[in-house]
């Protein structure tokens, strides 16, 4: 028989011999790079609702005890190498990183792309890797590094790399990339893609875990620019803080870093694991719940007494906290089911609200379109203020920094001390996945994070996920062996 | 001279007249066949030998003395296993003479039982085949498993139906009482004329032809009820209110429920979804018969059957029809073809999944929420006044349970949003070939064979809210429709000689197969201004927006193959055969894109050497060897090359989504082909006339299985690629025994089969020790199953408990380890005590053990026929032993889930209980979240399959009815099953990777029916 008897149609198979050989399939290959951003779903729910669990700003709740168990045991510190978050926070991040090398190495030459469009490609491509990088030194502090696709050779011998020299290619990533990304982009159409000051941003927040103080404060002067003011780069606080969250107002001027999030894919369950709707909006959302502004979730991340209370009479708490009880107790008919842990306050920056509910096909619960604002400007004001006070250079600087955010809301005027900034940042950023993070790095869990178990020396990282270490090189974190 | 003799061929035993036996004299061409009288009249000159043979008869002789009538009887083969011709794939080879392991099931054997799917006819009636059924919802597939596990990914057995190789999952199709025979080519030998596709055995269907002489009608029908063998025992709602309130106190809460005798018995959710008389039915007409030129065989079946499940959404339907037929044109060129035709028509329901169904969630969910709301003041509140909930025929709403939610809804509710949808299936394989005879022995055959197939169907998903977390609030209507192509062209060649004593036939062939041209369409228009599947119709109009379609297509897998055979034996005495297959896949880069699997085997028959005097003992030996090699290429398409994948999709701006591409996983371009080879020494005896032994001891190993690789997640890519990774082999034993005996008028006739296979994984890759499945339980800690060197493939895996710490006293002297510590410090009274297995002093992942075997190590069949004048009495019964399965009944994620009554057996206090945990809603001591020996249970079980009492007619009755034969029967199936598994049912197969997980099977029903069987 002909030997063509065997060859058959690839029909949509496509080799990746015969790909990246056009500026679509270079675009293309960009997109992917940025996809893992957005991953919500591998083996549970990976976004911010795990670290609000682990911090003390919200419990995780959901249906029970047990409910989305991979936030239950991060927020008992119950985890171990096994049970937890860590596989989302490593498979996110790896896959993005694998998907910036093989990009990365093929952008060298493809046939018909401008060198314009080639140098913003390789500087996305290297935001992206020192983005995604940066995110597994802070929460794993030992993983593998490396710069190009692994070969099939070469996997089962991969070692963990120095902290510092994660954090030093995470640094040369972001410098590299500044130069050649834009100020701005269209909104309607490239929002979301990385641009200079959110280069910066990150870059300054990557120095400040580092504690390299003045670099981070220089940063993030870039983008802060005057306080209160617009930024060279374009940044101003908005003047009303509820409409940041808003997903008609996405790429306002207080924005920095978004991750994009869409109803129009119409997700539907068997798109697991590639929802581009923000899944974390119907999580946040009260159980069953019947009534006015809302619609129906599953009750995870209640908000804490202690959050309530630290925002006792804060203008920000209407806009930070919804009060399902009181609206509940309200009028007669309305009800909600109570979920685990429930206090009866909820998320309110990313609620499910009936307004901004999908429309089109797929399961709605899937396809909100609110996208999640990863680095806003009060961040970076609050930042720079603490790296100005923790290197003790110009603390007027950082009162203003620290003052343009209270004042934004209406509140007076205080000092630029530590604890000042510390605390103005739990209340501006609640429940945005920050808090946990700030805690540990300032050496502040231990004590705040004791009475749920938090073990010092341990709980400051994730464990390595067991998978990764069957049959590989690689060593479990101390504390977790 | 001729003279005319007549004469009658009648039955030896039973009397009656043999029509259609074939009557012949000896040295010459002259050949008759009986009338439906068993009357024959031939020419033949005086003194020569008529030899009469009518199948499953002896042959008999009868020398003509003169003109006249001669009355010939004949006698029923008692040794017929070993006189049978057994079909070997391309061609055909007497029993007596075959060299390798191969096992037979004729249409005598299941003729008179309900069998709705062929693989039912294989299961413990074939030594060393495993068959373990994926469901006993209508129409489900069974897993097949041919001496055991042969390789980590394709380990279905390669269907063949007259001569038309048919995926493992399109076997469904085929109506079992067209089935003339089915042949299990056991070992490497045999099955290496299917070269690349044969590793995991081969299973050879031939269908009924026609045979010469008057036309037989023939009428077999049954109708029967179906009932659930079994039902668990759940708790009731106050017990359940109990261990929910014990289970919080323990957990360091407050109790639930302040009065937890007032809810009384509750809800037996078993009962809203078993149906106690399912009916079952079938149906089948068949007409055969033929002339000297030309033979048919032409039937029409029907089935139905209703699940014992949910029977408003679980029903099978199968109509089916076949033409057989044969021609000879001139002298010699012969043409044949077959032709099936099936039509099925399926309402299922998601099972072995813990994950909703109803099954699932009427094993978990709790006894105090009632089926309906009766309650108007329950009925008038949340969230039955503000959610489109399910409501009954009455506008009552169905039960939302408050304390179990997830995937766990009230099943009535369920089955209402399912009603109507519906798959369905129509399926047509067929092939005719063309011979040519032109000189005695040659034989040169060209055979076209192919399969075609539709199939799809309607789903409607009404508006719903059946919980919190399941709600639809738009209704959808869903059409999907695919079909498949598959084609086949062999042209074969054989010639067979006889030389003195010398017998051998050659055959040499080319073979070319092109297979799965699929394409499918699925399109789902939402927002229809209707409530009901019934209402729902594809031709109204919604808005574009409303409207999703999606359309696939498949990549074509080709095969093409050159092969030869050479089967020799002196004396039917000296037996040898040989076969050589080269073939080329489509599925491998041009480095390996052919494989060559040779083999041969030998055989001698002592009892046939002069030396060998003849006695009572033993009557026939013939002691048998192979050895040969196997491929397999079930890999999937492009393994070999790294692929682009899309989907990796992100949104920029304002809803421009954009579409991404990246490589789904690195490339191997050294991919080959996975191997099998096996070695198979046997003997085959008949012993005292009446006792029948084949043995059979093999070796078999498989070398290079293709396996997706599970790459660390640090490689970051998205898909697997698949490498030649592991090696495991298989030891088995497998003895198959038959008695027949005639007492007076009492003939019985007894057979048992029993198979012994272990399996060992012996090789998974440089440096790495094991491979798991990955297939967490639920929130369970770890996976179940793992796969390692030196251990049967997927093993359960987990901890073993010593029972159950009584007092603080046994916690604290619990120690170990190098510095003598408490081993579980943070145990208290009532929670497993662990293995400490690794002594290091202290409980954790490394203290996992090997637990047991997921696939039977031992699998048995007996089967017993009795006749007693016009009665007849069959027992049919199979078993397996040596397994364990996971019962994984409960969620363990919903701590709230209703309980088995093994659970009132609970410790709760001192020697309360050494094996069951206490309860507690903060499982601290992981008592029910680590896989451990305490949740695996014996999969061991024998069960009588059939049990079934027939009697026919007397013929004195029927021959004024023109009719020969009328037989009543009255079956019962699945009558009784012993067994200590404590699910439903012990018989748990499924995707190979979760064999022996027990998360809900739909269970075998037992049925009762009425047949009656009817030939003209």
């Amino acid at each position: 028989c002909k030997k063509d008897f065997l060859d058959v149609d690839p029909g949509a198979t496509i080799m990746e011999t015969n790909y990246y050989k056009n500026p679509q399939e270079a675009f293309a290959g960009l997109v992917a790079a940025y996809d893992p951003l957005g991953v919500e779903t591998v083996n549970t729910y990976h976004n911010f609702g795990a670290l609000n669990a682990a911090s003390d700003d919200t419990y995780a709740g959901g249906g029970g005890p047990a409910d989305m168990n991979t936030w239950q045991v991060w927020e008992k510190y119950t985890l171990d190498e096994l049970t937890g978050p860590q596989g989302d926070f490593w498979n996110r991040n790896y896959n993005g990183v694998a998907r910036a090398n093989v990009i990365l190495s093929r952008l060298g030459n493809i046939p018909g792309l401008d060198d314009a469009t080639k140098k913003r490609y390789i500087a996305e491509a290297k935001f992206l890797r020192g983005y995604f990088y940066f995110d597994l030194v802070r929460i794993f502090k030992n993983v593998p590094l490396f710069t190009a696709p692994l070969t099939t050779s070469e996997i089962y011998g991969v070692l963990q790399a120095k902290p510092e020299d994660v954090y030093a290619q995470v640094e040369k990533d972001l410098n590299e990339a500044i130069p050649d990304l834009p100020t701005t982009v269209p909104k309607a159409t490239e929002g979301g893609r990385a641009t200079k000051g959110a280069a910066k941003a990150l870059l300054g927040k990557v120095y400040l875990y580092e504690k390299k103080w003045a670099q981070a404060a220089a940063q993030f002067a870039d983008v802060n620019g005057t306080p209160g003011g617009t930024s060279t780069l374009g940044y101003k606080l908005l003047t009303n803080f509820g409409d940041i969250f808003r997903p008609d107002n996405k790429y306002n001027t207080e924005s920095i870093f978004e991750i994009v999030r869409t109803s129009v894919a119409n997700s539907g369950w068997g798109n697991w694991g590639s929802f581009e709707g923000n899944v974390a909006v119907t999580m946040f959302g009260p159980r069953g719940y019947s009534g006015p502004t809302y619609v129906s979730g599953w009750s995870f991340n209640p908000i804490t007494p202690q959050l309530n209370a630290a925002m006792a009479g804060d203008p920000r708490k209407p806009f930070t906290i919804a009060n399902i009880d009181s609206i509940v107790n309200a009028a007669p008919g309305r009800a909600y089911e109570k979920g685990y842990n429930n206090t009866g306050l909820f998320i309110e920056k990313y609620a499910p609200k009936t307004q901004w509910r999908s429309t089109g096909g797929g399961a709605a619960e899937l396809n909100w379109p609110n996208n999640y604002i990863e680095i806003r400007l009060s961040d970076t004001y609050l930042m720079e203020a603490e790296a100005l006070v923790q290197s003790n250079t110009n603390l007027t600087r950082a009162a203003d920094l620290l003052n343009a955010v209270r004042a934004r809301v209406g509140l007076g005027p205080i000092t630029a001390t530590l604890d000042n900034i510390y605390n103005e940042r739990r209340l501006e950023l609640a429940t945005e996945g920050h808090r946990w993070y700030d805690l540990v790095r300032t050496g502040r869990a231990p004590a705040v994070l004791g009475f749920r178990g938090f073990v010092a020396g341990k709980h400051e990282i994730l464990p390595i996920p067991q998978r990764e270490l069957n049959n590989t090189k690689l060593v479990q974190n101390p504390g977790y062996k | 001279q001729n003279i005319p003799v007549t004469g009658k061929v009648t039955s030896k035993k039973t009397g009656e007249p043999l029509a259609g036996a074939t009557v012949s004299v000896k040295g010459t061409s002259a050949a008759t066949l009986t009338d439906e009288n068993g009357k024959f009249g031939i020419n033949a000159k005086s003194g020569a030998t008529l030899l009469i043979t009518y199948q499953g008869m002896i042959d008999a002789e009868k020398t003509i003395s003169g003109a006249g009538t001669v009355n010939i009887q004949l006698e029923e083969n008692n040794t017929a296993t070993l006189s049978d011709v057994v079909v070997i794939g391309y061609g055909t080879q007497k029993k007596s003479v075959v060299t390798g392991a191969i096992s037979s099931v004729k249409a005598a054997d299941i003729e008179n039982q309900q069998i709705n799917r062929i693989e039912q006819a294989l299961q413990g009636r074939t030594s060393g085949v495993t068959i373990a059924s994926t469901s006993g919802s209508p129409g489900a597939a069974a897993t097949v498993r041919v001496r055991g596990v042969t390789s980590i990914n394709a380990n279905n057995p390669l269907w063949v139906i007259d001569g038309v190789i048919v995926d493992n999952g399109g076997i469904g199709y085929l109506n079992t009482n067209d089935i003339e025979s089915i042949e299990v080519l056991k070992d490497a030998a045999s099955a290496a004329i299917y070269g690349t596709r044969g590793a995991a055995g081969v299973i050879l269907v031939t269908t009924k032809k026609g045979k010469a002489g008057t036309m037989r009608v023939n009428y077999n029908g049954y109708y029967g009820t179906q009932a659930p063998a079994k039902r668990l025992d759940l708790l009731d709602a106050t017990q359940y209110a109990t261990l929910r309130n014990e289970a919080a106190v323990n957990g360091g809460g407050a109790p639930i429920f302040t009065n937890p005798s007032s809810f009384g018995k509750g809800t037996d959710w078993q009962s809203v979804i078993f149906n106690e008389s399912a009916p079952i039915q079938n149906h089948e007409v068949s007409l055969s018969g033929g002339g000297e030129k030309s033979t048919y065989y032409a039937s029409f079946g029907y089935f139905s059957q209703t699940g014992i499940v949910a029977s408003d959404i679980s029903n099978w339907k199968r109509y089916s029809l076949r033409l057989n037929s044969t021609h000879k044109i001139g002298n010699y060129i012969t043409f044949a073809q077959n032709l099936g035709f099936a039509r099925t028509r399926n309402q299922g329901i998601s099972t072995n999944t813990e994950f909703g169904g109803p099954l699932s969630s009427a094993i978990n969910l709790d006894p105090i929420t009632p089926v309906v709301i009766t309650d108007p003041a329950i009925a008038n509140a949340a969230p039955y006044s503000t959610q489109p909930v399910v409501r009954d025929d009455l506008g009552r709403p169905y039960g939302i349970s408050q304390y179990v939610q997830q995937e766990m809804t009230n099943p009535a509710a369920f089955m209402r949003t399912q009603r109507g949808n519906f798959s369905s299936a129509d399926d047509i394989v067929g092939n005719a070939y063309v011979e040519v005879e032109p000189i005695k022995g040659l034989k040169i055959r060209s055979t076209l064979g192919a399969k075609l197939s539709y199939w799809g169907g309607d789903s409607y998903r009404p508006v719903y809210y059946l919980n919190a977390a399941q709600q639809s609030t738009n209704n959808q209507f869903t059409r999907n429709s695919n079909q498949l192509f598959n084609w086949n062209i062999e042209n074969t060649i054989s010639y067979t000689k006889s030389i003195d004593k010398h017998n051998f036939t050659i055959l040499a062939a080319q073979g070319a197969y092109r297979e799965n041209f699929t394409s499918g369409l699925s399109v789902t228009k939402s927002n229809l201004p209707v409530t009901t599947f019934e209402d729902a119709s594809m031709n109204f109009n919604v808005a574009t927006a409303n409207v999703t379609a999606s359309a696939s297509e498949g990549t074509v897998h080709a095969i093409s193959s050159l092969f030869g055979r050479l089967n020799y034996n002196f004396d039917e005495k000296y037996l040898v055969s040989a076969i050589v297959r080269r073939d080329g896949s489509s599925r491998f880069g041009a480095n390996h894109q052919y494989g060559i699997f040779p083999s041969g085997s030998i055989g001698w028959v002592p009892t046939r050497e002069e030396f060998w005097r003849p006695n009572n003992i033993l009557n026939t030996l013939k002691v048998r060897a192979s050895y040969g090699v196997n491929g397999s290429d079930e890999i999937g398409n492009f393994g070999y090359v790294s692929t682009i994948g899309g989907g990796r999709n992100y949104p920029f701006g304002v809803d421009n989504l954009q579409t991404g591409y990246s490589p789904n996983a690195p490339s191997n371009p050294d991919l080959k082909w996975e191997q099998t080879s096996q070695l198979d020494l046997g003997f085959d005896a008949v012993l005292f006339r009446n006792l029948t032994l084949s043995f059979d001891w093999y070796y078999k190993k498989t070398t290079g299985i293709l396996r997706s690789v599970t790459l660390p997640g640090y490689v970051g890519s998205t898909g697997s690629p698949v490498a030649n990774i592991a090696d495991m082999n298989n030891k088995g034993v497998e003895i198959e025994l038959g008695y027949r005996k005639e007492i007076g008028k009492l003939n019985f006739d007894v057979r048992g089969n029993v198979g012994f296979v272990k399996n060992e994984v012996t090789y998974l890759g440089d440096n790495i020790a094991f491979i798991g499945t990955g297939a967490n339980f639920q929130n369970s800690d770890f996976d179940l199953q793992r796969t390692s060197v030196g251990l049967p493939y997927n093993y359960f895996f987990g901890f073993r408990t010593a029972g159950i710490f009584q007092n603080q006293k046994q916690i604290d002297d619990y120690v170990g380890g190098p510095s003598n510590t408490k081993i579980q410090p943070n145990a208290k009274p009532g929670d497993f005590r662990w293995v400490d297995a690794n002594n290091d002093g202290r409980i954790n992942g490394d203290d996992r053990v090997m637990l047991g075997n997921a696939i039977p190590t031992m699998t048995y069949g007996i089967t017993l026929n009795m006749n007693y004048k016009n009665f007849d009495f069959l027992l049919f019964g199979q078993g397996v032993s040596g397994n364990k399965i996971y019962q994984g009944l409960r969620r363990l994620d919903i701590p709230s889930a209703n309980w088995q009554t093994k659970a009132l057996n609970r410790w709760t206090g001192e020697n309360t209980s050494n094996s069951f945990p206490r309860l507690s809603t903060n499982d601290a001591n992981r008592n029910f979240a680590y896989p451990s020996d305490f949740t695996l249970e014996s999969g061991a079980y024998f069960r009588i399959k059939t049990l079934q009492v027939g009697y026919t007619l007397p013929r004195s009755i029927t021959s004024k009815a023109g009719i020969q034969r009328v037989r009543f029967y009255l079956s019962s199936n699945n009558l009784l099953t012993i067994t200590k598994y404590t699910g439903y049912d012990p018989e748990v197969g499924g995707a190979q990777d979760v064999f022996g997980s027990d998360n809900g099977v739909y269970p075998q029903s037992r049925s009762f029916l009425f047949g009656v069987n009817i030939g003209f």
